[in-house]
């Protein structure tokens, strides 16, 4: 099968940041990784194809063995564009998916917290561990979710009472195993 | 102000009670009816609210050559079926069973989501792609309905159960905080249970009476008032003087019971007799106290967030519960709330109400879409779409250019009608509309060509391969527009004349409707502007002719049958076309 070629111009490619990379990371070739201050990737994290990650506001930091889809943003400057000193900072076991959007301006995601499918999270917005966004949900900038939120059918808050924490965490490293054999890793372009 | 696209709606004549049925027949003669047919419809009139339908809503009877709304059909039930795991309910289960699914399928009562079983032990998240377990085994333990949407579990409500399948029954013997409760059919066993008697006899000497279920409650109140209206001379009367007006009125009591019961309560012994009747004293009776102590809610309040309290949405979603005590104070938390059995869905057929044809029947398997019979009124009258019309040549007229665009007052403004026939006869097409709209703003309408002819829905590879090339077809278009002559053709062939139609295709036909906004500007003493007076309104009267085969079941057969009988048809309808808003 003959790749696929875009018409369109390649996207005209930020300034390259200056990343520090686990050795255990999984990144692929096509994610966008650009800015002007550090990005810092710790260990067993996989970046799909095609996500981005914009340190142009600040400094990126994603934790251990998370998980961003593709299209998801990290660090998309959003309205205020200012700069600060750590722009996002992400937890451990953090799920990021498909097209999600994570401002940056301070914000925080805690561990094991789920981002759902085009939610946004918005600029200085502190996310507490073991969240749950669900798709299309929103978090207006500056906002404070405690540990442990389901925000649900436009902006519905309750609190997961489940106590899986752990065996959600299990079960991501179990797909991060998957993952990391399915996706041809390439740190060195990024470097 | 939102744009408004053209729209067509058809009055449905059941509406009009005496010509419901009443095929419009062109041999009987009719009788003159002057109040009925000088009428204009209003389709601003509340009534008309309810018989206007879109062409795609309407189904049409073959047999009675009428219009048929989803107002004036017959429906039946064909199946029940659960709309989550699609099974068929047979009828004789709703009656025993309810009309909600008795397999596991449930509703989050917090998100409504589909819930799904999953072991509480090993429980993976349904969020990931996740390997099956392979540390633990994945089919042990208790089970547990959760929401892969909120993450709502059954374990918050205290519920879990032993076996992954037959949920339901489970369920109707668990209470919330995972007690045991009795199923309505269980208590009554038990009621029956002399050693149990005999405890409960002892239990009302004490004071300490008994919680009722609904059901049970019911059944005990019924018959205690049935006991009474056969003895009413047995109570020691105190509210006598109030007479047939209070609740402990034999009369009005009867007259409330057979609203429930259907009837069979009213014997003339107890008609005839006026007197009170005393009220339930034991919960035997059906007595029950209302526990009206709320301080445990009150403090539940307290020790909780609004979070944790139940919406009256949640709320409306629970299934009502029989085998429950009572209602008071019941249901004010989340904590309280159960899964929720789907409701069944039901496939109907419709029915002419007249001649009981089947006009629409649904496949009765479930999990087809498709439609046995289907008669849409789609493919017996002509379409109509509406389309402004901009003249570039005419300097005095001109419609909006963009679809949607207001309207200027008492600026002309033209539109095209094209009216497009789906059956296989030409037919023939009278219109009448008034002059002026009616409503409080008249505005101006003149269709220049009310009468014309649609040729039949033939194959479109007849047309084809009749007309070879595109300058024929343009030739022919010219003939046919050109009906009176073709001088003044080639000069002009935009020009608005009066009887003429705008363009004829295959099938189809377009003419101009002329309309002069009314001004909007409000009189003094009138009222202020109501909701969508603005919108320009025609209500047009439509005239479909055409011969059919006198069978009358196939309107839609081949032509080229017998000439002897084939028989002329006929089918008239209001409709109204909304055009525009106009410019406030």
């Amino acid at each position: 099968m003959s790749k696929r070629h875009s018409i369109l111009p390649p996207a005209p490619s930020g300034p390259r940041p200056p990343t520090h990379l686990s050795p255990t990371l999984t990144i692929s070739d096509s994610a966008v990784l650009t800015g002007t201050h550090s990005i810092t990737l710790h260990g067993e994290t996989v970046i799909h194809p095609r996500a981005r990650l914009d340190s142009l506001a600040g400094r990126l930091t994603v934790g251990r063995r998370c998980v961003v889809h593709e299209r998801a943003t990290i660090g998309a400057v959003g309205a205020s564009g200012r700069i600060v000193e750590a722009a996002v900072t992400v937890g451990d076991y953090v799920v990021v998916e498909v097209g999600a959007v994570i401002e940056a301006g301070e914000t925080v995601v805690g561990e094991g917290t789920v981002v759902g499918v085009g939610a946004r999270v918005g600029a200085g917005a502190v996310v507490g561990k073991h969240c749950t966004l669900t798709p299309h949900s929103e978090i207006a900038a500056g906002e404070v979710v405690p540990d442990f939120t389901v925000v649900y059918s436009n902006g519905l808050r309750r609190t997961d009472k489940r106590g899986v924490a752990e065996l959600k965490n299990k079960g991501l490293a179990r797909q991060i195993d998957v993952l990391r054999r399915m996706i041809p890793s390439n740190p060195a372009k990024f470097a | 102000m939102a744009a408004l696209t053209p729209y067509t709606y058809i009055q449905c004549p059941c509406s009009d009670s005496p010509t419901l049925g009443r095929p419009s027949d062109a041999s009987s003669p009719t009788s003159p009816e002057p109040d009925e047919d000088d009428r204009t419809f209003d389709p601003r009139a509340p009534r008309s609210n309810y018989s206007l339908y879109p062409l795609e809503y309407l189904l049409y009877c073959e047999d009675c050559h009428q219009i048929r709304c989803p107002r004036c059909v017959a429906e039946e039930i064909v199946t029940y079926y659960c709309p989550n795991c699609l099974f068929e309910v047979p009828s004789s289960n709703l009656k025993s069973e309810g009309n909600r699914c008795t397999r596991s399928c449930f509703q989050c009562p917090i998100c409504i989501g589909p819930l799904a079983v999953t072991s509480v032990e090993t429980k993976p998240d349904p969020s990931l792609l996740a390997a099956p377990d392979n540390t633990a085994t994945p089919h042990s333990g208790p089970y547990a309905l959760t929401c892969s949407y909120c993450n709502w579990t059954s374990t918050e409500v205290g519920i879990k159960f032993d076996k992954p399948n037959g949920i339901h029954a489970q369920l109707a013997k668990l209470r919330n905080g995972g007690a045991t409760r009795m199923t309505a059919k269980e208590r009554k066993e038990r009621r029956k249970d002399p050693a149990f008697r005999a405890a409960a006899a002892a239990a009302i000497g004490s004071r300490e009476q008994e919680d009722l279920d609904l059901e049970t409650q019911f059944a005990n109140l019924k018959m205690f008032y049935q006991n009474q209206l056969a003895h009413p001379n047995s109570a020691d009367t105190g509210l006598s003087g109030l007479g047939d007006l209070g609740f402990s009125s034999p009369t009005s009591l009867s007259r409330i019971m057979s609203l429930y019961t259907g009837g069979g309560l009213q014997d003339k012994k107890a008609k005839s007799r006026v007197g009170a009747m005393r009220e339930a004293l034991d919960p035997d009776e059906g007595f029950q106290l209302a526990s009206l102590d709320e301080s445990a809610a009150i403090a539940q309040l307290q020790a909780e967030t609004l979070d944790d309290t139940a919406s009256a949405a949640q709320l409306l979603d629970q299934p009502p519960n029989i085998g429950e005590e009572h209602l008071y104070g019941r249901g004010r938390f989340a904590s309280e709330l159960r899964p929720i059995p789907y409701l069944l869905r039901t496939k109907r057929s419709k029915r002419c109400p007249m001649c009981r044809h089947i006009i629409s029947k649904p496949e009765a398997k479930v999990q087809t879409t498709r439609f046995r019979i289907r008669l849409i009124a789609g493919s017996y009258i002509p379409s109509i779409a509406i389309r402004p019309l901009a003249i570039s040549s005419g300097s005095s007229a001109s419609g909006p250019a963009v679809p949607g665009a207001l309207l200027e007052p008492l600026k002309p403004a033209h539109y095209l009608l094209t009216f497009k026939n789906p059956i296989f006869e030409p037919v023939k097409v009278t219109l009448g509309a008034p002059s002026k709209t009616p409503g409080r703003f008249a505005s101006k309408v003149t269709v220049l060509c009310p009468d014309f002819e649609i040729d039949a829905n033939t194959d479109v590879w007849d047309e084809a391969l009749r007309e070879t090339g595109e300058r024929d077809r343009e030739k022919e278009r010219r003939r046919r527009r050109g009906e009176d002559g073709n001088h003044n053709n080639n000069n002009n062939h935009n020009q608005l004349e009066v009887g003429k139609i705008w363009e004829r295709g295959r099938n189809w036909v377009s003419i101009v409707v002329e309309v002069v906004p009314a001004s909007l500007a409000l009189v003094a003493g009138q009222g202020p502007l109501r909701e969508d007076e603005d919108v320009l309104e025609i209500p047009m009267f439509v005239r479909v002719e055409w011969e059919g085969d006198a069978g009358g079941d196939e309107v839609g057969s081949a032509p080229g049958g017998d000439k002897e009988v084939r028989e002329k048809r006929e089918l008239a309808y209001w409709c109204v076309l909304g055009l525009g808003r106009i410019r406030q």
